[in-house]
């Protein structure tokens, strides 16, 4: 009797189990349909998080500006591969001698993909739009990147607000478009290169006019029309075409009638696997064909079996801050030096880092304008560290050294095991360590609150200006690094103040070798995140800032 | 039946009120705030201090919680700091997938397990006895995401009889009514998008299954040995009934008994347990926006999945609860 009633349960169990191989083996036969790749065949990226708009200029993180930045574009760019700056959807573009106003010749011949035409007109709705963004949009949430550059907005809600920077844009003609800001700032125009400041189509700027950030105070909901396809209209080499949320999918389009180089690969899809390992595995069962971010101790076996590891130029800076509010004998120089001295930076770099590190001089990597040669080199030699202790009467000193826990940055991929060789090395030259470790989550409001006498940090750049790396650490006084140094700040005060990009850029090598001199904390290293590739895939160049454009990508 | 139906929801209204009060105060003890989650690391002081207050997280802690109690009350569970979206439409967005795979767990754990309990009580102390109770241990032993792992490495990278991520193909054409894809595959006769989703869903099926199909296994032994050995079992063979109307009528009736209860607390810890095999298989259900909301301090989030999963669980009880007076006359009374 159990035999026939079992057989009644699992002839149609195993009836369906064979339809569904044999349905999606047909489902799989039907992908790999013959013909040329590149039109039948999706590229398939893995993303680390869901995108959190389409809208660039609602967005600051990496994973949201990946998808964007295909789709939208900006004035000015870096070089495919490269930092420099180069032309975007400017051509050219120049600033008046006080650096308020910023004049771009613009391409011609660029439409948008509603069929809208790119000229100085769309340039200006677009800024003017973001000026006069109100209600929810002026959450710091909502609008990180236009209130890091440009402050406030024409009428702050927030009396906390600064005052805009922006004040007006001009269509001097089709092409030609000066924008206005009331002060200049070291932030341009390096700035104008930001993902959020990418050109959306006058008529998508209409269609998302009625829809404001929704939601009560404490729980703003993000408007419709930046939550799926079909409203937002760049000029990208491609189109959204939909975000299936509940797959987790964003699949773009070849835009046939764009400007450029069209993209290789007609449709793009960027999935999203929140697991590292996943990742990983997904790409060797050849379900994505690329992803980010690889773990240094996955890159050579990857290589060893086949896939390709391109290396990024490095962007970012890992350093060692030093808090002398935690611990006061971090006010004397000679503990500050010596320091410098204990930690073998090199074997950071040779035994943690992915192929590419290099060990820092100062807090900017040599890509970015304002990197000086001639910054004070403190190479590593634990007996004059130990010999400086000893000057500075600290010989048995102690401090508290803090780690983040549960975190991979592309500037610190393995926190734990950088931080060991930092403990190891200060204690060989004779300076006792508390390790303190924190989740990241929570480490960002330890260390920002001054509770750690040292700590591993670090930032990767979002454009090419020192200001971005340099501009928010030591422009004054700040709890997370807890000192105050009149040289250092009067140094990054005489370069943000300048308005000519050149010599602003002799400025902040100035400002390096300040900074290099007193000391404030100790760069470690920088960082080529490692992004991989199927062997079936020509890569895109590989960008320093993460910013890879997959229309250069194709299939072999 | 309706009595005790009503009494279960009564009984359910103080304990949810009781673990909303609980949810919110200790989300809001976790150190850290989303502040610093969702604003990059070198945003200013002024920056965070400013999203803190448009977020209302600088007003008293009972006044916020006046404010969350008056929202869910209109129905409101207020927006995740994450993505931007109302937290419901993220619920209904996250928990067919979730839901998806905990039914196709539960589909191996009750087609293999009971069967294979019931024959190594009918043949105890045989191989098959050994082999089901070593099994079953193994199962409990093995950590899911250890076995998600193999079976990944095995079945999707080394012999690619299954994908090894997602619950669909990316990029596959397919039309979405609810959000199960299984079901909506059928629903518009896509029968390539049902099976595709079937296929995805066989190996974190079979890893999220282990532990269920483990107990049920256990259970469904221990109980046929139990009623057995009951008089009326000896009483109906005594008495000459076919074989096949006592194991049928007699012995698996009752010896389901404590494994439907099993089963319905299973299947609510499966809800809430499939983070680590979501994750692993890229499954973007709500164990794994759970993990993520920690993570940046999406307070709403967590508070809202959590109370609707704890009320999915109570509802699930209820359902036990009912089942449980169906085979047992006797519960119906008390």
């Amino acid at each position: 009797m159990f035999t026939r009633t079992s057989k009644r349960f699992l002839a149609p169990l195993a009836a369906a189990a064979a339809t569904a191989v044999a349905a999606a083996g047909c489902a799989q036969s039907e992908r790999d349909a013959g013909g040329d790749p590149n039109e039948s065949r999706p590229l398939v990226f893995a993303g680390a998080g869901d995108p959190r708009s389409l809208d660039p200029v609602l967005v600051n993180d990496g994973e949201s500006f990946r998808v964007t930045r295909q789709v939208m574009e900006t004035l000015l760019e870096h070089e495919p591969g490269g930092t420099e700056i180069i032309g975007g959807l400017a051509e050219s573009w120049e600033s008046n001698e006080e650096g308020t106003e910023w004049t771009f010749r613009l391409r011609e011949g660029v439409t948008f993909h509603d069929g809208e035409v790119f000229d100085a007109e769309a340039v200006c709705a677009n800024f003017d739009r973001w000026n006069e963004f109100t209600g929810g949009y002026q959450s710091s949430n909502q609008t990180y990147y236009w209130q890091a550059v440009f402050g406030g907005f024409a009428e702050n809600e927030d009396e906390d607000l600064p005052e805009s920077l922006y004040e007006s844009c001009t269509a001097e003609d089709d092409t030609t478009v000066t924008i206005a800001v009331t002060e200049p700032s070291a932030a341009f125009p390096g700035a104008f290169s930001l993902s959020s400041f990418a050109i959306m189509s006058p008529a998508s700027i209409e269609a998302a006019a009625g829809q404001e950030v929704g939601g009560d105070e404490g729980s703003p909901v993000l408007p419709d029309y930046s939550q799926e396809a079909g409203v937002i209209a760049g000029t990208g080499p491609y189109t959204y075409e939909s975000w299936d949320h509940d797959a987790r999918e964003v699949t773009l389009t070849r835009y046939e009638d764009y400007w450029g180089e069209p993209a290789g690969v007609k449709t793009l899809i960027i999935k999203t696997i929140s697991e590292e390992t996943a990742r990983r595995q997904a790409l060797e069962a050849g379900d994505v064909h690329g992803y980010d971010l690889a773990a240094p101790a996955d890159v050579e076996p990857l290589k060893e079996a086949g896939f390709q590891v391109p290396v990024r130029d490095v962007f970012n800076v890992l350093y060692l801050a030093y808090n002398p509010e935690a611990n006061e004998a971090l006010d004397e120089p000679d503990v500050r030096r010596a320091i410098a001295h204990a930690v073998d930076r090199q074997r950071i770099v040779d035994t943690i880092l992915p192929e590419g590190g290099e060990v820092a001089t100062q807090f900017v990597p040599e890509t970015v304008q304002g990197w000086s040669p001639d910054v004070t080199a403190y190479e590593y030699d634990p007996d004059k560290a130990t010999g400086l202790l000893e000057d500075a009467g600290e010989s048995d000193l102690t401090l508290n050294a803090c780690y983040p826990t549960d975190v991979s940055r592309p500037y610190m991929p393995a926190p734990k095991d950088i931080f060991d060789i930092v403990q190891a090395d200060l204690e060989a030259a004779g300076i006792a360590v508390e390790p303190e470790s924190k989740p990241w989550d929570e480490y960002i409001p330890y260390t920002d609150a001054g509770e750690c006498s040292l700590y591993l940090l670090g930032w990767t750049g979002d454009y090419n200006e020192a200001y971005n790396f340099l501009g928010t650490w030591f422009d004054g006084y700040k709890t997370a690094w807890g000192f105050r140094d009149d040289g250092v700040f009067e140094a990054m005060e005489a370069a943000a103040s300048e308005p000519d990009p050149e010599a602003r850029t002799g400025l902040y090598q100035d400002a390096n070798e300040v900074i290099m001199d007193y000391l404030p904390g100790l760069p470690i290293s920088h960082s080529a995140p490692s992004i991989v590739f199927s062997p079936d895939v020509e890569p895109p160049a590989v960008s320093p800032l993460t910013q890879e454009s997959f229309a250069e990508a194709s299939f072999r | 039946m309706l009595r005790f139906i009503t009494r279960r929801v009564l009984t359910a209204v103080p304990t949810l009120f009781g673990l909303s009060v609980l949810l919110f105060f200790w989300v809001r003890l976790l150190p850290g705030g989303p502040e610093y989650a969702l604003l990059p690391e070198d945003a200013s002081a002024e920056q965070r201090a400013a999203l803190r207050r448009t977020m209302g997280l600088d007003d008293p802690i009972l006044e916020q919680y006046g404010r969350f109690v008056l929202q869910l009350l209109q129905g409101d569970m207020g927006t995740s700091l994450q993505t931007g979206r109302p937290v419901l439409t993220e619920f209904l967005i996250k928990f067919p997938a979730t839901a998806e795979l905990a039914a196709m767990a539960m589909l191996f754990a009750v087609a293999i397990g009971i069967p294979l309990g019931y024959l190594a009580a009918r043949r105890r102390g045989g191989p098959l006895d050994a082999l089901a109770v070593g099994g079953s241990l193994l199962g409990i032993c093995t950590p899911v995401f250890f076995l998600a792992f193999v079976l990944k490495l095995v079945f999707a990278e080394q012999l690619g009889l299954f994908p090894s991520a997602f619950r669909q193909s990316p990029g596959l054409d397919a039309t979405r009514i609810t959000g199960f894809f299984v079901v909506d595959g059928i629903a518009t006769r896509e029968w390539d998008a049902a099976a595709d989703a079937l296929m995805h869903l066989v190996l974190p099926g079979l890893a999220l299954s282990s532990i269920p199909l483990a107990v049920i296994v256990r259970m469904t032994r221990a109980s046929v040995i139990e009623v057995l050995g009951e008089d009326y079992v000896r009483t109906a063979e005594a008495k000459g009934l076919h074989r096949g109307t006592i194991r049928t009528r007699h012995v698996l009736r009752n010896a389901m008994l404590p494994v439907v209860t099993a089963i319905g607390l299973l299947s609510g810890s499966l809800l809430a347990g499939a983070v680590l095999t979501e994750s692993v298989f890229a499954f973007g259900g709500i164990g794994e926006f759970i993990y993520a909301a920690t993570q940046t301090r999406d307070y709403p989030v967590l508070l809202g999945f959590i109370l609707i999963i704890a009320t999915v669980y109570v509802l699930i009880n209820l359902l036990v609860d009912i089942s449980y007076s169906l085979l047992d006359p006797r519960v119906r009374v008390s």
